[in-house]
């Protein structure tokens, strides 16, 4: 396991590795020149030299890259604006903060938002599913179904923005969404706050789980092992939960740990639906801004999130499923 | 996505949303402000006038009606970009530098819109001598900064001084300019941080005096020293870059909190005293700014109005096309509303060094399909027809229609055709280009725009360009377009601010704002002639006839519209005003209902 573990880390380093410099190049194609932005309204050649130096984008690429890549390790000074420790991945002169800073404040957020709403499209999802299995063919069964089948062609966009004007604005059932408050702050705050978003994630992930746990337990249900743990007079319940709810398992935590990285490298139509301020939001205002260093450091939390989640899910992959060697 | 954050221009993406940022400068204007619901055409423009130093004395006019106390809460997308008075130049800086930077000189906004240029700091807005070369200004007695500390002339001159540093790139250049005669003004002085001030700015301690010492003659120095660029700062307290993140207020509300991109709280300034502030009443007790929320939820919230949304208001985008019909349609909601016209001007330039001939530049105007366009933009909710270059807030605007634009807003092609064909051009190739990606509005009016090109005997060639490098592309010198979308926001409403940076040949490079490339002599020596009248009235009127001159004979561009914007707020929110000089809410005049 441990060797397992070490090799995948390796592996995810060379990854972020290669994001990061990918990210770097992609950005210098693009036809834009981020100095312009702090040039002023009348723009001199003078001026415009000023500022890529100010910025730091008046050195050679690799350079630059270099420069990023060892502040990561030992810190970076910034003149006038002082030191940024390690691990620094920059300063966004656009938002006058470490970059650091900046994503560690906006994390919350996204943590809250990715979790809250992984706890619901599971216990409803799976739910479902199981249910939709046991009663396999009857009505319970066909609705599930067809439910799930409606909230998976569901869009964020228009149900958030729908769901917002109805039961927020119009009929006041919930509260509008709200990142003000975090939960060390007032739970209960928190948890209304995020209570819309949590379900409209929901019900769109629902959907996906609801399908997949339905038919992973109809087939395991099928399997030889499930019929001969039945023939041996094993209780519904035992069966059901040990044998093939267990067996069945195995892919749906593959997706969970896949959707749960995605969320928590930044959802960000959810979060420019609901007004919310995790990474996601600050991944589009990265780009808005032409602000490389917060691109660069909210591009490798989105890679790190999913290639952590990778490595979680395969290693619970062994543990729930005892036929995978982690070779 | 409402906006791009680019340049100074106005930003692509305003003109059919209205409702995301005017990426202007500071600017100025006497739109129809009030509740005025969709009667665009009912807009008066007052004139703007300079005060006495009566003018300038405190407090400001009260709101009748208003009561101290409460929170204001105003809901905007996007976090302020700088707070640094020298690295201000958006307008949507300004809408919340107004409560805590304070210049010589400021606007005084009457609440039917027209304003006065007042003394803020200074107690009249200045002694011109020497022929414009030379200004004086007094500083006012009281004036204090948050930490009760006294405010000097050393920290206005600190201020301009700051304006030479080399962080603070973003801010206006006017002055720095005239103070050293050179647009590389920073090759010749880099800012007071070495100890040494500039040779041109003399103050006098005992007195109370800052003088400034002109290259040229500026008539107009008092209307430039009211940017917020201009602002003063404190010598004790300036922590150079850093001062951005937080500045040291002489307003009448300093900055408690801040979070980036989040929020920021504005509490009382207990040392600002009302009586040396002719321009800002202060009622409420704090005033939150709410980051996140795009134009549209920001208007359902307002429409919903409920909890503290209550007291708020949009803080700088506007009702989005989506909900203007049912904003302005509902009596209950269009008497939460606020609107007036955006400063400058949206016009298509005309590439003068690609299209030579006048007759063919004369011949789009007379093509161009304004009534069309306006119509996808929304109709008369999103702005009025223009025809000059001079957007009606400017001082001296006088109005004109060379091109029969308001009599046929359609458009004539057949006079169009027949001045291509009088100049031997019919089927002459016009490449258009504007801004995609931001606002799919301009997809929608290219139709319209390469039919009636079509019609009037042109052959259109359509080249969208990716809207974040849009303003890089057509600011090219040697670039390959006849006609480009463009928008242009004077800096003070003068003409100058216009008409200067748009058409003086001598500025033609590249990213530089004439991107119309005019280069003629009797415009150049006009313009230079013009600039150094020192009788205002005198001046205006040179101005107003340049203008139509220049549309006559010339014909660089092709004026599109006046845009108006609508701002809705709660049902508890009090002196509600629009804004001419940075088209949003006046803040400072806003209070809360009991």
């Amino acid at each position: 396991m441990l060797r397992f573990v070490a090799r995948r880390t390796l592996s995810a380093l060379l990854i972020l590795l290669v994001i990061s410099a990918l990210t770097f190049a992609l950005f210098y194609v693009a036809p834009r020149d981020p100095a312009r932005t702090a040039c002023g309204k009348l723009c001199t050649p003078q001026t415009l030299a000023l500022v890529r130096h100010n910025l730091g984008i008046d050195d050679p690429l690799p350079v630059q890259y270099w420069h990023w890549l060892t502040a990561l390790f030992v810190g970076r000074d910034y003149t006038g604006l002082g030191r940024c420790p390690a691990p620094c991945l920059g300063y966004s002169f656009t938002n006058h903060e470490p970059v650091l800073g900046l994503i560690t404040d906006r994390f919350p957020t996204t943590l809250s938002l990715s979790l809250g709403s992984a706890v619901v499209f599971v216990l409803f999802g799976v739910g479902t599913g199981m249910v939709a299995a046991v009663r396999q063919g009857r009505a319970l069964d066909k609705i599930a179904s067809s439910a799930s089948l409606v909230g998976s062609s569901l869009q964020i966009y228009i149900v958030g923005v729908v769901a917002m004007y109805y039961l927020s604005d119009q009929w006041r059932l919930l509260p509008r969404p709200t990142d003000a408050v975090g939960f060390t702050q007032d739970p209960a705050a928190w948890f209304k706050g995020l209570l819309l978003p949590w379900l409209v994630l929901a019900l769109i992930f629902t959907a996906n789980y609801t399908r997949m746990t339905r038919s992973q337990l109809v087939e395991t249900l099928a399997e030889d092992y499930v019929r001969t743990a039945r023939a041996k007079g094993l209780g519904r319940r035992t069966v059901f939960f040990r044998y093939a709810w267990r067996g069945a398992m195995g892919p749906i935590v593959t997706i969970l740990g896949l959707d749960l990285g995605y969320l928590l490298g930044g959802a960000i139509i959810t979060e420019e639906t609901f007004g919310l301020h995790g990474i996601g939001a600050l991944s589009i205002k990265a780009v808005r801004d032409n602000d490389l260093p917060l691109l660069l450091g909210v591009v490798l939390v989105a890679a790190t999130a999913i290639v952590v989640a990778n490595i979680v899910v395969d290693a619970v992959y062994a543990v729930i499923d005892p036929r995978i060697r982690l070779a | 996505m409402s906006i791009s954050r680019r340049n100074f221009v106005i930003a692509g993406s305003v003109a059919a949303a209205g409702g995301s940022l005017v990426l202007s400068a500071c600017s100025s204007g006497g739109g129809g402000g009030g509740a005025q619901g969709g009667s665009a055409a009912s807009a008066t423009y007052s004139k703007v006038t300079v005060g006495t130093a009566k003018d300038s004395t405190g407090p400001a006019p009260q709101v009748p009606g208003a009561r101290k106390g409460g929170t204001i809460h105003a809901l905007g997308p996007d976090d302020f970009s700088h707070l640094d008075p020298q690295r201000i130049y958006f307008a949507w800086n300004s809408t919340v530098a107004n409560l805590y930077v304070r210049c010589l000189t400021g606007y005084r906004i009457a609440p039917n819109g027209s304003m006065k240029l007042v003394g803020d700091l200074a107690t009249d807005t200045g002694t011109m001598t020497d022929g414009g070369r030379t200004w004086t200004f007094t500083l006012k007695d009281g004036l204090k900064w948050e930490d009760g500390s006294e405010l000097t002339v050393e920290d206005v001159r600190h201020g301009i001084e700051r304006g030479f540093a080399s962080f603070t790139t973003e801010g206006a250049t006017y002055v720095q300019t005239w103070l050293t005669g050179s647009t590389d003004f920073r090759s010749l002085y880099k800012g007071p941080y070495g100890g040494k001030h500039l040779d041109s700015v003399v103050t006098d301690t005992a007195k109370k005096t800052i003088t400034f010492h002109l290259k040229t003659a500026r008539p107009d120095l008092d209307w430039a020293l009211a940017m917020h660029s201009y602002g003063a700062v404190p010598v004790a307290h300036d922590s150079k870059e850093k001062y951005d993140k937080d500045p040291v207020s002489c307003g009448p509300y300093r900055i408690k909190q801040h979070s980036v991109d989040k929020s920021m709280t504005l509490v009382r300034n207990t040392h600002w005293d009302p009586a040396t502030d002719p321009i800002r009443t202060a009622y409420p007790d704090s005033v939150v700014f709410e980051f996140g929320p795009e134009a549209l939820q920001a208007t359902d919230r307002l429409i919903a109005d409920s909890g503290t949304d209550q007291y708020a208001v949009m803080a700088y985008s506007g009702v989005p096309a989506e909900r203007i019909q049912k904003v302005i349609g509902t009596p209950d909601l269009q008497n939460r509303t606020v609107n007036g016209l955006l400063t400058g001007l949206y016009y298509y330039a005309i590439n003068c060094r690609r299209i030579k001939d006048v007759k063919v530049r004369q011949a789009l105007n007379h093509a161009w399909p304004l009534e069309q366009i306006r119509s996808i933009y929304g109709g008369p909710s999103a702005g009025d027809y223009a025809t000059t270059i001079l957007s009606p807030d400017i001082a001296g605007r006088v109005k004109f229609d060379v091109y029969g634009k308001l009599r046929n807003p359609r458009g004539d092609t057949a006079k169009a055709k027949s001045l291509l064909k009088a100049a031997g051009k019919l089927g002459q190739k016009i490449v258009y280009t504007y801004p995609q990606g931001g606002n799919d509005a301009y997809d929608k009016t290219k139709v319209v725009i390469v039919n009636a090109l079509k019609e009037a005997g042109f052959d259109p060639v359509v080249k969208p360009v990716e809207s974040t490098s849009y303003y890089d592309q057509v600011g090219q010198i040697d670039n390959t377009f006849d006609v480009m979308w463009y928008g242009w926001s004077p800096d003070w409403p003068a003409a100058y601010t216009l008409i200067q940076p748009l058409f003086d040949g001598a500025t033609i490079a590249d990213n530089a704002p004439n991107v119309s490339q005019l280069n003629v002599g009797w415009v150049n020596s006009a313009i230079k002639k013009d600039a150094g009248v020192t009788d205002t009235v005198k001046q205006e009127a040179a101005w107003a006839a340049l203008d139509k001159e220049i549309m006559a004979k010339e014909a660089p561009i092709i004026p599109e519209t006046y845009q108006r914007r609508y701002y809705l707020y709660g049902t508890k929110v009090g002196g509600a005003q629009f804004d001419p000089l940075f088209s949003a809410f006046l803040v400072y005049k806003l209070y809360a209902k009991s």
